[in-house]
């Protein structure tokens, strides 16, 4: 099969500030800039694990950047953007998954009650050690 | 203008057309085959069929049934030759399709299932689901893709046939992206254009049914055959018209009056018991359906609503699971369309112009009277349906006869010689001159008031009953509306580009002709048969003067002429159509 | 049900483009009178019939089939059949062509592209064997049909496309609803054509280029899916990377 390619003159609309235009693909970038805060929250991670290798006192430096008001700041908004970015994730997780032959949703309520209890076991152990 | 050069034209994109294209392309893969439509084929109307296609399977049932159901479901008036080969070779397409993908319902182990329809002895409807004609459209244009032979030309609108020296030689179109002409250079032309039930103004069909193909091979001089014999489908949408399928009651669905009274017992289709039982009650013939609808009404047991007067399909008693399996479209679109929820609400439904038995007149083969010239599926009259069309009976028959197009034409384009083109270029540029013409007018009357004096004209005097004094204003009326068409019709549109104001104004001239057509086959019948019902002196079936296929020939800027030709009578004489009475209960599948 | 006489008067704004006069695409709006039963196509139609027939727009079956009618009403993509008036009154309706399409005249999009990527799928069966017809029909059991039935129920009416901003930036992304068809196939138990699709699948503009947006889905009027089928896929085209699909596909499809 071929088809006819017509020459007719068309108009192409610009596709500037696309993601503004509908909520849905505005929350769609929300989803896709939260890895920035992933990232940056697993450098601070990374350069405290540095510091502890590197001497007591770089550990206790860091240790002290952590406790600043911008610090705290900073770790109130990538713990609500990183939770927004589970959510979503496990949101689109039966989209991956095979045909299944009950709701889907079933999957969304699973990860995340899986992901509460989860977070809940380390806060009751972080509290027991404590 | 652009010229194309191919072996066979085929003009429609729907069901009969792909099968016609891949059966040219599959008989001689060397042929070029060219594809017009005035849609990308997925679009075309076969989409909207909703219940299913007849093929004979059950080990209870018989081509011989088959053959029964249809003649006198067609009130004798069918081709007896032609049925016998539709039945024939009606399952074998339908195993094509399967073998092609198409999604058939299944039963549990895996085989096909069949589901009763009106007239019909035996379940012999396969069905997918209710959305048959869609997967059987998206099935054959998926399939299509395969074939390097087939050149489509979406959104190409076929405005002329071209004839040299009694042959068909090409079709002038016009691409509507641009407004650009194109001739097509052919040897032979297959038109699978479809119905016009548009004519209408309350009709089940898609905006695009408007006759086109009927129109251009009329102007031709090739006779329009049968055209009094309109199919009101007795389930519809009230005020859209959009269709309710007779799956519905193959399912096992009834229909109630206001007073919650099965009325159909009334007019020949009981008793009630035992219910279901095939040919009885819900599942009779449509033309019997529409006509008891019509008495109902005239009685005052239908139900007034706001977009006119409906009596009940109430499907409840059939339960969610079997509504869901089997009736998914219905239960949306009555949810959408009417804000009935089909599993707590009976359906509102009236009947509504759904099918034009009649068409281009064409043998079993699908040739015409013009050589080279072919036609399939709605837009043609191949001698199956005669005066009334068994619902499931059209789907097989734009396969069965879209495959004996396309291996015809393949086979005759094999014998006929090259043609100089000199004077088809002539006649195209003539007819592209009178188009433009057309698109230039500023003055006259807007397309939509003549569209909508048609569509009411022919509802008043073409209607489920008819009588001398209505189908002769009728006559008066359209003879009038083309004499105003020609005055001038006004155009606020005269770009070329994607001009469907156009294209509304060339399809009207179409549905005028095609439309008067059938009013005066209509006028000249003296009897009632099938779908053509007359409440005057002529209430009765007269085989002595009519058992006779009408031939409506084209009459220039005038009406019509009328004649007659002798139906094909094989081996069933005719008799009595009889539905209702006894019978035993059947198993629904 | 409503009254089927119009009482009010809703505002209707149009996209309008003329290739043959205007460089760029301008708004009018009309004023239409309206009944509760009417959908946005029969206001476009009244318009058309009785305000301005130069109105341009594509529409068939008027039943949510044809997927002829699709168009952008108030930013969404929908199909303006299935679509009513009452859910805008008082607001005034703003109709647009498809997003991410050409525009070829008012509301009418070029569909090219989507025709072409179709075509790349190989969306027809590619069967194991090839039966004669005197065979008859093969065996598929309600089961079989359900792993892809869903996906087969694809009008192409495009709204996934315009719902789709991966193949608003990149046209040659094959797009959700030629990927759907793709998969519609590859699961038919009576389909052996994993290996004639797999370039596909795999390739940049295949599967990979769907970032999960996710609103294919949202917007399809047939409920199928199309970012479960490449979502799916993502997965096999891994598999298939590492050579490990290879061992999960039936006997049929191996390559």
């Amino acid at each position: 099969m071929s088809r006819f390619q017509s020459t007719a003159k068309t108009y192409v609309r610009p596709m500037s500030g696309w993601w503004l235009k509908t909520p849905y693909f505005f929350l769609y970038m929300i989803r896709e800039g939260s890895a920035v805060f992933l990232t940056l929250y697993a450098l601070v991670l990374l350069t405290g694990l540095g510091c502890l290798a590197w001497s007591p006192s770089a550990y206790e430096a860091w240790r002290g950047l952590l406790d600043t008001r911008l610090s705290l700041g900073f770790h109130v908004i990538a713990l609500l953007i990183v939770a927004y970015h589970s959510l979503t994730w496990f949101q689109v997780m039966p989209k991956t998954a095979p045909k299944l032959p009950f709701d889907s949703r079933l999957i969304v309520r699973g990860a995340l009650a899986t992901s509460a209890g989860l977070s809940l076991l380390i806060l009751a152990v972080l509290w027991w050690v404590a | 203008m652009q010229i194309i050069k191919s072996d066979v034209v085929v003009v429609g994109g729907g069901g009969a057309g792909l099968r016609a294209a891949i059966a040219a392309a599959e008989s001689d893969p060397g042929l070029s085959i060219s594809l017009i439509s005035k849609v990308v084929p997925m679009r075309s109307h076969t989409v909207a069929a909703e219940g299913g296609s007849a093929g004979v399977i059950r080990d209870d049932d018989s081509l011989d049934q088959h053959f029964a159901d249809t003649v006198s479901g067609g009130d004798w008036l069918c081709d007896q030759d032609a049925v016998e080969y539709f039945v024939e070779h009606c399952t074998e397409e339908m195993i094509q399709l399967e073998h092609w993908g198409c999604p058939w319902s299944r039963q549990e182990d895996g085989q096909i299932n069949v589901r009763f329809f009106g007239g019909m002895k035996v379940q012999r409807t396969w069905f997918a689901s209710d959305k048959s004609g869609f997967h059987l459209l998206h099935t054959l244009f998926q399939t299509s893709l395969k074939y390097p032979a087939i050149e489509r030309y979406d959104e190409f609108f076929v405005a002329d046939l071209l004839v040299e020296k009694g042959h068909v030689r090409g079709v002038l179109a016009i691409e509507i992206a641009t407004g650009a002409f194109f001739l097509f250079e052919c040897k032979a032309v297959i038109l699978c254009t479809g119905g016009a039930a548009r004519v209408y103004s309350q009709n089940t069909n898609a905006g695009i049914v408007t006759g086109d193909g009927m129109g251009i091979a009329y102007r031709q001089g090739v006779a329009l055959r049968d055209m009094e014999f309109v199919q009101y489908h007795p389930t519809a949408l009230p005020g859209t018209g959009i269709l309710i399928t007779e799956g519905c009651r193959g399912e096992g669905a009834i229909l109630t009056n206001k007073h919650g009274y099965r009325y159909l017992q009334d007019y020949g289709l009981g008793p009630l018991d035992p219910w279901p039982r095939p040919k009885a009650m819900e599942l009779g013939p449509r033309d019997r359906l529409s006509q008891a609808f019509w008495h109902e009404e005239q009685n005052g047991n239908t139900i007034d609503t706001p977009q006119g007067r409906v009596v009940h399909l109430d499907l409840r008693h059939l339960g969610a699971q079997r509504i869901h399996e089997r009736l998914p479209l219905i239960t949306e679109i009555a949810r959408t369309f009417v804000g009935v929820d089909p599993l707590t609400q009976p359906i509102p439904v009236r009947p509504a112009v759904h099918y034009t038995m009649g068409g281009i007149a064409c043998n079993r083969w699908t040739e015409t009277t013009l050589p080279g010239l072919y036609a399939a599926g709605e837009c043609s009259s191949v001698g199956i349906h005669g005066a009334n069309r068994l619902g499931s009976n059209s789907l097989s028959e734009i396969v069965v006869f879209g495959k004996v197009a396309g291996e015809r034409a393949a086979a005759y384009v094999r014998e006929i010689a090259d043609n100089d083109s000199r004077s088809i270029r002539q006649q195209a540029n003539d007819s592209a001159a009178r188009l433009l013409a057309l698109l230039e007018r500023t003055s006259g009357e807007r397309v939509a008031t003549l569209r909508h004096a048609l569509g009411a004209s022919m509802e008043t005097g073409i209607g489920i009953f008819r009588e001398a004094s209505g189908m002769r204003a009728t006559c008066d009326t359209l003879a009038e509306l083309r004499q105003r068409y020609r005055a001038g019709v006004k155009l606020d549109d005269h770009s070329r580009a994607f001009n469907t104001e156009w294209l509304s104004v060339i399809e009207l001239g179409f549905m005028l002709e095609v439309a008067e057509a059938m009013a005066h086959s209509a006028a000249q019948r003296q009897e009632s048969r099938g779908a053509h019902m007359r409440l005057d002196d002529y209430q009765n079936r007269d085989d002595e003067r009519y058992l006779a296929h009408s031939l409506a020939r084209h009459g220039g800027d005038g009406p019509p002429t009328i004649d007659y030709a002798p139906v094909t009578i094989t081996r069933s004489p005719p008799e009595t159509r009889h539905y209702g009475g006894d019978g035993q209960r059947a198993e629904l599948t | 049900m409503s009254d089927a006489t119009p009482s009010r008067t809703i505002k209707i704004e149009c996209l309008r483009y003329d290739p043959e006069t205007d460089d760029k695409p301008r708004f009018q709006r009309y004023q239409v009178p309206f009944t509760d039963d009417m959908s946005v196509l029969q206001g476009l139609q009244y318009i058309k019939d009785h305000l301005d027939g130069s109105l341009t727009f594509r529409w068939s079956c008027r039943m949510a089939i044809c997927g002829s009618c699709g168009k952008m009403i108030n930013g969404v993509p929908q199909l303006s059949c299935h679509t009513f008036l009452r859910e805008y009154y008082p607001r005034t309706v703003r109709i647009e062509p498809l997003n991410h399409f050409p525009v070829i005249r008012d509301l009418v999009v070029d569909q090219s592209r989507f025709l072409d990527h179709l075509e790349t799928v190989k969306p027809y069966l590619i069967p194991k064997d090839d039966q004669p017809l005197a065979a008859g029909a093969r065996r598929q059991t309600p089961a079989q049909m359900d792993r892809y039935y869903q996906y087969s129920q694809c009008i192409n009416c495009l709204l996934c496309y315009a719902a789709c901003p991966q193949f608003g930036l990149n046209p040659d992304f094959t797009g959700p609803a030629a990927l759907a068809l793709l998969h519609r196939y590859n699961a038919d138990s009576r389909d052996q054509g994993w290996r004639a699709r797999r370039e596909v699948i795999n390739a940049e503009d295949g599967v990979w280029s769907c970032t999960l947006v996710g609103y294919c889905s949202e917007v399809c009027p047939q409920g199928v899916d199309p970012a479960h089928a490449i979502n799916q896929n993502k997965v096999n085209s891994t598999l298939d990377y590492f050579g490990i699909l290879n061992l999960l596909l039936p006997k049929g499809d191996k390559t």
